[in-house]
């Protein structure tokens, strides 16, 4: 069944259209992840998909419900965690968790906290100040945040951009743990990051969905030797 | 309710901020017991007037920490996140302003129990100069939400620094405009500083005589404009920032 779908979905700042007419199709549970180089439209169809700006053109569906009538709702059933970390410094990590709780007027939230804390392994940093955590904390609290409303639709827009090889796999092995669960939606930089963990990859540039594949399609369809060769050869055209 | 949950995560970034404690609170209760030992012969600094102005010389702070806070706000991200969650503008506008309330309540309560201690003549005309001081102070965090929407992190400290600046010079708190006189008074008489604290001293003295229509006209052109458009402004950066 669908979780995400996009019809001819377009944005334009003035004279640039940075996402031109794009058609989405993510099945319920799967991990897609959306690649490009930068400026080539990602994050601006990931604000679009999960309502924070609305498109200039172009329709979107999330579980059965349309974008433009339905925001309200459907803002219930997504989540997002931005780019950059984004929890509330002077708050303790609980203290985040319980006010994400009471945006999302979650009912029974002390359980719901009590299992985020349990599944992210968050207990020995629970009552510090999120200012005070590593980045790679920060990172995983961020996540566990995005997961407090229990959420069908999941966006993590680069999740692990600036961390250090264990941090990033410590993200992996939580992200890998919500697969089939929730419909991710993942933007990362990080080829090898985008093979391991999802399921289809869709490829945009200058505002175009390009290509949509398994990391072996893609391979297959460009005859690269690698994703990443596959991925230079569709993002550019073919040119490098 | 998530503007009450929204405020109760304002008020506890606000208040683990040292900065914003020294500056809101610390440095006004300084001044009203610093001025006070220095015996100046003049109608502004006997602690009935002074008091007053301490006050709004607090609020001045409220807008600059009010700005930053918002712009912090915006730069983290923390705004997307919840631009993405079910809260509504009303949800966020409010959040900010209920969050400052009780800073502001906490100030006048520190404030007219320091000036009572120095000697300030306790009437029950203090009840309602607070709750008039809250009202106006209503004015001065929809300031610092319009700064904070307006500007950067970087920014706000600036801008901030113009208002406690025009709070000092233009509202009468430390020298009569009519010392200065000329086009410094016309600009006194323009800027809503010196309605505020006249509409303050009024209430604590039971004596509105040197209040005039102006002075009202003014604070209530003042009042109005800036909580309206801080609120348009604030929208549509939520917008914009997220483009």
């Amino acid at each position: 069944m669908t979780a995400i779908e996009a019809k001819k979905l377009t944005k334009r700042f003035k004279d640039k259209v940075a996402v031109n007419e794009i058609n989405l199709d993510i099945k319920q549970g799967e991990l897609f992840a959306l690649l490009g180089v930068n400026g080539a439209g990602k994050t601006t169809t990931i604000k679009m998909l999960s309502g924070l700006i609305l498109p200039t053109s172009g329709e979107i569906i999330i579980e059965n419900m349309n974008m433009k009538r339905e925001a309200f709702k459907i803002k219930q059933i997504l989540n997002v965690s931005p780019q950059e970390t984004a929890i509330a410094p002077n708050l303790t990590v609980k203290e985040n968790l319980e006010f994400m709780a009471g945006v999302y007027q979650i009912e029974d939230k002390d359980k719901k906290i009590n299992e985020l804390v349990k599944g992210f392994k968050l207990d020995e940093v629970l009552n510090k100040k999120a200012k005070t955590l590593s980045g790679g904390w920060q990172r995983k609290v961020s996540i566990a945040i995005s997961l407090i409303n229990n959420p069908k639709i999941l966006f993590l827009d680069e999740p692990t951009l600036g961390l250090d090889v264990i941090a990033r796999k410590e993200l992996w092995k939580v992200i890998n743990s919500l697969k089939g669960k929730i419909t991710i939606i993942l933007t990362t930089h990080y080829m090898e990051e985008a093979e391991s963990l999802s399921d289809r990859i869709g490829i945009m540039a200058n505002g175009n969905i390009v290509e949509v594949g398994t990391s072996k399609e893609l391979i297959k369809k460009t005859k690269a030797k690698n994703f990443e060769d596959a991925f230079v050869s569709i993002a550019t055209g073919g040119e490098l | 309710m998530r503007m009450l949950n929204f405020a109760k995560r304002n008020f506890k970034e606000l208040i683990r901020d040292p900065l914003s404690l020294i500056f809101e609170i610390a440095l006004p209760l300084f001044l009203l017991f610093i001025f006070q030992q220095f015996n100046i012969d003049a109608d502004n600094y006997r602690l009935e007037n002074f008091t007053p102005s301490i006050i709004l010389f607090g609020f001045s702070f409220i807008t600059l920490f009010t700005a930053t806070l918002i712009a912090k706000d915006r730069t983290s991200s923390f705004l997307i996140r919840l631009g993405t969650s079910p809260m509504k503008s009303s949800d966020y506008i409010l959040g900010y302003i209920l969050s400052l309330l009780p800073i502001v309540l906490i100030q006048n309560v520190l404030f007219f129990l320091t000036a009572v201690a120095m000697g300030l003549e306790f009437s029950m005309s203090i009840i309602p100069t607070i709750l008039v001081s809250m009202i106006i102070s209503i004015f001065f965090i929809s300031l610092g939400i319009l700064i904070g929407s307006l500007v950067s992190e970087k920014g706000t400290g600036g801008l901030g620094s113009i208002i406690v600046q025009l709070v000092c010079f233009t509202s009468g708190m430390y020298f009569p405009k009519e010392l200065v006189g000329g086009v410094f008074e016309i600009i006194c008489k323009l800027l809503p500083f010196e309605a505020c604290l006249n509409i303050i001293q009024g209430t604590l003295h039971n004596d509105f005589s040197n209040l005039t229509l102006i002075h009202i006209i003014v604070f209530l052109i003042y009042f109005i404009a800036v909580i309206l458009l801080s609120i348009v402004v604030f929208k549509k950066r939520m917008i914009s920032d997220n483009k």
